[in-house]
């Protein structure tokens, strides 16, 4: 899957998270977090986890992370992915 | 024991601080709102955004029971949202606007066929339905025996007071309709829920609609403040001199039993199947909930 | 948690109460109201305007919150409801504008600053990759040479006054990067602009044409730039402009050399040629490499000085053949060709 269009997902509030999701060759992520210094590397194995049960191959993907649960954080990153390739057929069994 | 559902906890399916954090409110069912708290723009974020908080454990280990409100199936979102919570392992899907018994057979449909496609056990996804027009609450009977998944049936004001040309006043607005929607629910055997109390700084006003729904015969209410759950759990509760006399029968019941006599009294009253029965809910609900506390 | 924050998009060309409110809790945080803002997002708590947030197509401004309700989660949620309206509007790539003190909160919100005028204004981008994946973009068209040189021009249209810049400017550079403004706001479109400048240009070997970006004489960068009456200027948003060139896009590009024209008629771009010697060859202000600026005369033609907007003005008399004196053979066949849609831009823009 790859990003076609700028898109984002999510909101700044607390427990919450703003994912923004741009074309680009290749993957590229970007985390910015309230919480980075104790959770950085927690974040990132969840949106890294994410993307690839997605199998997003080519997209830059920007996080304002505002403390959000891994449950939060893996949403929205979903929907910011689907909504960037404009993909409307979800596969559940991939998403959940 | 059978599943108490006193209040039951709106929460819009978009916010995901709210989402995550509201089980230690304790409310005895979570509903995460997928339609009238959800704007057109987010109903694809709200609905995976519900989707990952259901498969939290958070809710099973506080004994929280997850409802979702999806949007009605002659929406472009309904079925979308079904597919999704039906997956994530909803306990109970809420049906907005039902009008008709067809209506839960055409849900119950969808909901087999996803569970059989994600295999999940056929039948382990309860329903309930909204009852929010006047064809619904005419059909109220036909609705509530419509599927042996269905938990209870809920009235829902709005759309109803504009269905009957009214509006929102002092309840009797409300009377028939809540008493045909319980009707409905005993004939049944599942539970009944009351609407929503909007004014969430008005607790008097609160309080006074539990106590008159409560007196009706209402397991619960729908509840859209989080400060709302304590209040109506406890108007709900025994009171002390309610659980003392319920001991008090459920012993002569005991002693009644274990002498072999055929009639038992207590302080000169016949107490017979039916207070017995209703003597151990009382005792069995100030377990679950305590004893009344006066404010 | 359940706030009772209400939040609304405010039109305060619609509203004057509303225009009353937003200055007065502007100047509580020591800000002016921005002629060029007229939407706002605006935050009420009993009935009571509490925050405000401009925005001006893609770039925020006037962001300001009544000193009594900061410090919690309303700053959050207002700057979240601007970036979701923006977004509505089909805007993704944001600027903000905010002073040097609130750099540390909007990092919190997304957003990275790109220059900063100290102590005065700062501009922010909410990306981390935005200007560095530009200047990146840039640097693959770099060239060789000891002396590089640059040019930005709206040329709106490409006169023989731009031509004569760009053939002094090429002649003393070993090459020469121009950039073409890219922002639809001038009477001739960013396409045929840029068309022009390329045709104007093609007998010159040692030069590049660049559509310019956000990055140089934007809207964000340079919003005065594109105010149709030029009585307020503002230098420090001129700054903005000019180290962004200094410090990220010169050094893509390895430009040492900046050239303009002397500018007679328009107070904004005069002002800006000023602004220029001082932000672009200054050693303090910044740690990037100094740009020599040079500035030419502007060529006459009898005894016009030519400029395009003498020649929009001649347009509009329908002076063709004074127009046709004025602008070189590529510019006038176009004109030539498309003048009922020229005459219709006139009409409906203006000159």
């Amino acid at each position: 899957m790859k990003i076609k269009k700028d898109a984002m997902a999510g909101t700044l509030e607390s427990s919450d998270l703003l994912v923004k999701v741009s074309p680009n060759t290749g993957i590229e992520i970007v985390i910015n977090s309230d919480v980075n210094k104790q959770f950085g590397d927690q974040i990132r194995t969840v949106v890294d986890q994410t993307l690839n049960d997605l199998n997003v191959t080519d997209g830059l993907i920007i996080i304002d992370d505002k403390g959000a649960l891994d449950c939060a954080i893996k949403a929205r990153v979903q929907c910011a992915v689907l909504r960037g390739a404009e993909e409307e057929n979800l596969d559940w069994s991939k998403l959940l | 024991m059978k599943k108490i559902r006193r209040s039951m906890l709106f929460l819009p399916g978009a916010n995901a601080a709210m989402l995550s954090t509201s089980f230690v409110y304790k409310p005895d069912s979570i509903m995460f709102d997928l339609e009238d708290a959800v704007s057109i723009k987010e109903k694809d974020s709200a609905r995976l955004l519900v989707a990952q908080t259901l498969l939290l454990p958070v809710y099973r280990e506080h004994g929280i029971e997850t409802v979702v409100r999806i949007n009605a199936l002659n929406t472009p979102f309904g079925l979308k949202d079904l597919e999704a919570v039906v997956r994530a392992g909803v306990d109970v899907v809420r049906l907005p606007m039902t009008n008709s018994a067809e209506d839960i057979h055409e849900l119950e449909a969808h909901v087999e066929r996803i569970e059989k496609e994600c295999g999940r056990e056929v039948g382990s996804t309860k329903l309930m339905a909204a009852i929010e027009s006047a064809l619904g609450v005419v059909n109220a009977v036909s609705i509530a025996k419509a599927s042996p998944r269905l938990i209870g049936i809920a009235l829902a004001a709005f759309d109803y007071l504009v269905d009957m040309q009214t509006e929102r006043g002092d309840g009797t607005e409300l009377f028939y309709a809540r008493c045909a929607v319980l009707h409905a629910a005993r004939v049944a055997g599942i539970d009944a829920f009351d609407v929503v109390y909007s004014n969430v700084n008005d607790d008097e006003g609160f309080l006074k609609e539990v106590s008159l729904i409560k007196k009706l015969g209402y397991n619960g209410k729908s509840l859209i403040n989080p400060r709302q759950i304590e209040l109506l759990h406890n108007a709900y509760a025994p009171t002390a001199a309610e659980v003392e006399n319920a001991q008090k029968v459920v012993e002569a019941a005991e002693e009644g039993e274990r002498k072999g006599l055929g009639v038992i009294s207590l302080n000169g009253k016949m107490i017979d199947a039916p207070i017995i029965a209703r003597a151990r809910k009382v005792i069995e609900l100030a377990k679950y909930s305590g004893v009344r506390k006066e404010f | 948690m359940y706030s009772l924050v209400d939040f609304s998009v405010v039109d305060i060309s619609k509203s004057l109460s509303e225009r009353e409110q937003i200055i007065q809790l502007l100047t509580l945080s020591d800000l002016n109201l921005d002629p060029q803002v007229n939407i706002f997002i605006v935050a009420n708590m009993d009935g009571k305007m509490v925050a405000c947030a401009g925005i001006d197509n893609n770039i925020i401004k006037c962001v300001a919150i009544d000193p009594n309700y900061r410090g919690n989660q309303l700053n959050l949620t207002l700057l979240d409801h601007v970036i979701k309206y923006a977004n509505e509007q089909g805007h993704f790539h944001l600027f903000l504008y905010t002073k040097p003190e609130n750099i540390d909160f909007f990092k919190g919100c997304g957003f990275y600053p790109i220059v900063e005028i100290n102590n005065l204004v700062v501009l922010m981008e909410n990306t981390p990759v935005g200007i560095k994946q530009y200047c990146k973009q840039l640097s693959e068209q770099r060239q060789n040479g000891a002396k590089i040189g640059s040019v930005v021009m709206n040329a709106n249209p490409f006169t023989k006054g731009h031509q004569h810049l760009l053939e002094y400017a090429a002649s003393q550079c070993d090459w020469l990067h121009v950039f073409v403004v890219n922002e639809n706001v001038s009477l001739f479109p960013f396409d045929v602009r840029l068309q022009l400048v390329k045709e104007g240009a093609k007998h010159l070997k040692n030069i590049t044409v660049h559509a310019s970006s956000s990055y140089i004489i934007s809207r964000a960068t340079f919003p005065t730039y594109f105010l149709k009456d030029n009585i307020k200027i503002d230098y420090a948003y001129m700054g903005i402009d000019l180290l962004i060139f200094r410090n990220y896009i010169a050094p893509a590009l390895n430009i040492t050399y900046r050239f303009v024209g002397t500018e007679p008629y328009s107070q904004v771009t005069n002002a800006y040629n000023t602004s220029m010697r001082y932000w672009l060859q200054d050693k303090d202000v910044s740690s990037y490499p100094v740009i020599t600026l040079i500035e030419i005369q502007r060529i006459l033609e009898g005894e016009d000085i030519i400029s395009a907007s003498l020649v929009r003005k001649l347009l509009a008399a329908e002076q063709y053949e004074q127009v046709k004196r004025l602008v070189p053979d590529t510019t006038w066949n176009y004109l030539e060709a498309n003048l009922d849609s020229v005459k219709k831009l006139i009409r409906s823009k203006g000159n």
